[in-house]
């Protein structure tokens, strides 16, 4: 199915909005286990963070999958919505989180004009949606924080957001397409 | 997984046939007000009435909300303490300490920053659990479509994926219990999300097919429930606002 | 149709070719066909969907009359989209745009047709499979489609519920006279409502077409060579099942491997899916358990593997309790092949799938590669290959591998003829027989009852959480 108009290949069908939202909902319940663990991780303070990656997978390998614009904000957007209706620790702020990770992810494909799926987007992007989450969580959480402790979370993050989250988020990518579960004609 | 049944009963309550558009607006505007007000009181103040309001005006009974809020005591006590632990006015000259463990030291400002991080997520968790209390999916979804004009086609995707839910829950339990059965622990391991995430693209390639077959996106969509802006769309908006502004008002002073 | 061919995007082999078909309105058409046969991707044609959402390259005609196409395929879950009965079958309605008052009148009748009519706002999830698989039938009707189309509907359903879903595609028949294509394996059900049948072949041609009794006298050996199952009564007696098997000193063999004592269990506390259960088998036995959907066959299958710990009473494989043993050390004692193959893949080549587990050395690889190869899946050729992208036969005879890789004393399928053709179950029959000559004490829970023909020295019915004896067969 080759398409003269390149345009035209960043139409939604059917399939694609499906496989964004189901991928979002898997997410969705494997958060839900997720969740539990993150609380007992969290007596280890800000190294905790290093492991922030988990939460950002959704809106990078969403896009990875389904290469289509907005495929990252609609991912975490569906994914906030499952986990407001499962009843989440975090709730309604997850729409605003989600949104804002979501969204940062999604300039940085924006700016090669979704054509380019490469490592250096993958990092450019996770770093984005990491930094966006982290200024979420200082604005609801870590107002009122000591500049050092905020400094240990900012460095966590920063590494899951370089070093764990890209090559997880190719891995799981890399690993699904081997599956053959995505037909031909899903770029 | 807690989820709320919505009854027939439940949707002709007084929220119940609030817009869910209308109550997704306060719930996000009310998070903004408790992300903003400095004093603990006024989240919780916000976050009472959201219950309250779910029990008075939606009949959704008390052992729901608790069990929904019940995660969340939890998460809000750990940010509390880590919040007093790490709290910049602990090193603030003049700061009146409580507490002194080695290193680490709480002063009165400390805690105080503490309560209101912790009061603050409470608030947030009672919002929610408010919100979805009161609305069902497939009513937020019609909202959004019919009300917020969103495309029907992502619309009523993501809401067909939603229902795929218990199918994944059902499959992530037979990927450990596969795990086990070969001497593995049956622990979240990664492969078992990426077990997950190719059966779900699966089930979404079908259920996408399922759906084209049935005409889905393939020309203008009517609605089988249709819904309209009632009197009571403006009251609760109103309402809610008021409330807003009091408390606003009553702590930022 | 004519001359109608399909070749799916990326494969190498063309899925249909030369299918020329001729249907008249108000006819019903059967379709058959052995595993690979291009059965689905007809019926997809058939509804319009090739080419579009299924990329890949046609040939020939296909033309249908004037009106709707309706779908129906064998995964209820994977069509019905909505929360409540009702508006699921209204979704159809409303994607093509239908006014209000008509589809307030269509609903209900759509929903009588199907014997769903008393619960139109019951929640989807609450209902059986069989009711649900009505349900999309009712979703797949309302439009009032001219050609109805049906892919194995009745695949996931146990006997009873295929029965009645069958007769509510008859009662369809008669009173609408909507033109029905089905596409099936399991023959029985369906051959009174056929007028004619069409028989694919494995390289996706067409081998026979015509009216059923003639197609049968005139091709029904080549039928049955193809792998495609005939109705019961016209198919040459099953093999009789194996004497009872003789120890290597030719003597009855009298272990019992498996011994559960007043079993009871429940999944919410005073609604118990078993009680005062109890079972023995002996080393190669072979015991099937037959029983309605939801009467706890899957559950039972969990607990006697060790996965779920018993509520009360007690499961021993020789002599010990495998839900209390942590799972490296239930290998030896237990193993569970599930009723879906995908579900149970962990991994992306059946390279790793095989060796997941396994603890690394020479005589770990060289037991699974014979395996693999009796399995007819030789990991030379196989081994780079993705599980989801093996066809149904395949899947099933790799889900056996991890099982019967690590020989342990009892063996428990769940459904394992579900969706499998003539050829997948007789192999599957044959590796059971010969697992059972070597010792393995083998439960297979299934409501296949040809299979429990061939396969089962014993049989046992699950009701009311008991187990009643069948008698030997």
């Amino acid at each position: 199915m080759t398409e003269a108009d390149p345009r035209a290949d960043q139409r939604w069908q059917t399939r694609d909005i499906l496989v964004v939202a189901v991928i979002a909902v898997a997410f969705g319940v494997f958060f839900w286990a997720f969740g539990l663990v993150w609380a007992w991780l969290g007596f280890l303070g800000p190294a905790q963070s290093v492991l922030y990656a988990g939460w950002l997978l959704p809106a990078i390998v969403a896009p990875l999958l389904v290469r289509k614009p907005g495929a990252a904000v609609f991912a975490e957007l569906v994914a906030a919505f499952v986990s407001m209706f499962l009843g989440s620790q975090w709730a309604v702020d997850t729409l605003a989180s989600g949104l804002l990770q979501g969204g940062a992810a999604e300039l940085a494909f924006v700016a090669t004009r979704y054509r380019r799926y490469d490592l250096p987007v993958v990092v450019v992007a996770s770093l984005a949606a990491t930094a966006a989450a982290f200024v979420h969580d200082w604005v609801v959480y870590y107002r009122d924080y000591a500049p050092e402790a905020l400094l240990a979370i900012a460095v966590a993050m920063g590494i899951s957001g370089a070093i764990v989250l890209p090559p997880a988020a190719m891995a799981i990518e890399r690993a699904v397409r081997r599956s053959g579960a995505l037909p031909e004609g899903l770029p | 997984m807690g989820l709320s049944v919505h009854d027939d009963a439940r949707t002709a309550t007084r929220l119940g046939r609030t817009s869910a558009l209308v109550k997704l607006g306060v719930a996000i505007v009310w998070l903004l007000g408790v992300v903003v007000t400095p004093d603990p009181r006024g989240s919780l103040t916000m976050g009472l009435v959201a219950l309250a309001a779910a029990r008075l005006l939606g009949s959704v009974p008390m052992r729901e909300l608790l069990r929904g809020l019940a995660p969340l005591v939890v998460a809000a006590c750990g940010i509390a303490v880590f919040t007093a632990i790490f709290a910049a006015a602990n090193t603030a000259s003049g700061a009146v300490l409580l507490v002194e463990v080695g290193p680490l030291v709480v002063s009165a400002a400390g805690a105080q920053a503490g309560l209101l991080v912790g009061a603050r997520l409470l608030a947030i968790g009672a919002i929610s659990v408010a919100f979805a209390s009161t609305t069902s999916p497939t009513a937020l979804v019609d909202a959004l479509v019919q009300q917020g004009h969103v495309s029907d086609r992502f619309a009523f995707g993501a809401l067909a994926a939603y229902g795929a839910l218990p199918r994944l829950s059902t499959d992530l339990r037979a990927l450990r219990d596969a795990r086990q059965l070969r001497g593995l622990r049956a622990d979240l391991h990664p492969r078992l999300l990426v077990a997950l995430l190719v059966l779900a693209v699966r089930h979404a390639e079908r259920l996408g097919v399922a759906m084209d077959a049935r005409g889905f996106g393939q020309g203008p969509r009517s609605h089988y429930r249709p819904l309209a802006w009632s009197a009571l769309d403006p009251l609760v908006a109103a309402g809610a606002g008021i409330v807003l502004a009091l408390v606003l008002a009553a702590t930022v002073s | 149709m004519a001359g109608f061919g399909f070749r799916f995007a990326g494969a190498e082999r063309v899925a249909l070719a030369n299918v020329d078909l001729d249907l008249a309105p108000g006819t019903c058409l059967l379709v058959l066909g052995p595993s690979g046969s291009g059965k689905s991707t007809l019926a997809m044609a058939l509804a319009g969907l090739l080419g579009r959402d299924v990329p890949g390259t046609l040939v020939g005609s296909l033309a249908i009359g004037s009106g709707d196409r309706g779908l129906v395929f064998q995964d209820a879950d994977r069509q019905l989209v909505m929360e409540r009965v009702e508006d699921d079958v209204a979704f159809g309605l409303e994607s093509r745009g239908w006014p209000l008052e008509a589809m307030r009148a269509r609903v209900p009748d759509a929903l009588v047709d199907v014997g769903l009519a008393d619960r139109p706002r019951a929640v989807v999830a609450t209902l059986s499979g069989g009711q649900r698989q009505r349900l999309a039938l009712a979703g797949a009707l309302a439009p009032g489609p001219a050609l109805l189309v049906l892919d194995e509907p009745t695949a996931n359903l146990d006997p009873a519920a295929a029965a009645a879903f069958m007769a509510r595609l008859a009662y369809l028949k008669q009173e609408a006279s909507t033109t029905i294509v089905v596409v099936e394996h399991r023959v029985d059900d369906t051959w009174p409502l056929a007028d004619r049948l069409l028989v694919l072949g494995r390289d996706g041609r067409p081998l026979a077409e015509g009216r059923p009794e003639e197609v049968v006298e005139r091709d029904g050996a080549r039928m049955i060579d193809e792998g495609v199952w005939l109705p019961r009564r016209m198919e040459p007696a099953p093999p009789v099942s194996a004497a009872p098997i003789l120890g290597p000193d030719g003597e009855q063999s009298s272990s019992a491997v498996l011994e559960v004592l007043g079993l009871g269990f429940a999944y919410v506390a005073g609604a118990p899916v078993l009680q005062g259960l109890d079972l023995a088998v002996r080393a190669g036995e072979r015991i099937a358990i037959v029983g309605a959907n939801g009467s706890g066959k899957s559950t039972l299958a969990r607990l006697l593997v060790g996965l779920l710990p018993p509520g009360a009473g007690s499961i021993e494989i020789d002599g010990l309790a495998p839900s209390r043993r942590p799972p490296a050390n239930r290998l030896a004692l237990a193993g569970l092949v599930f009723q879906d193959p995908e579900v149970g893949f962990l991994a992306t080549t059946v390279d790793e799938e095989v060796r997941l587990g396994l603890p690394r050395g020479a005589g770990t690889e060289t037991r699974a590669a014979r395996l693999m190869t009796a399995l007819g899946l030789p990991l030379e050729t196989y081994g780079r290959r993705s599980p989801y992208r093996l066809s149904g036969g395949e899947q099933r005879r790799l889900s056996l591998a991890p099982a019967l890789l690590r020989e342990p004393r009892l063996l428990v399928l769940d459904e394992p003829t579900f969706a499998q053709d003539r050829a997948g179950v007789t192999t599957l029959v044959e590796i059971l027989r010969a697992r059972a000559e070597a010792g393995t004490a083998i439960v297979a829970v299934s409501h296949d009852e040809r299979f429990v023909a061939s396969f089962a020295t014993r049989v046992l019915e699950l009701r009311g959480g008991r187990l009643l004896d069948r008698g030997a067969s």
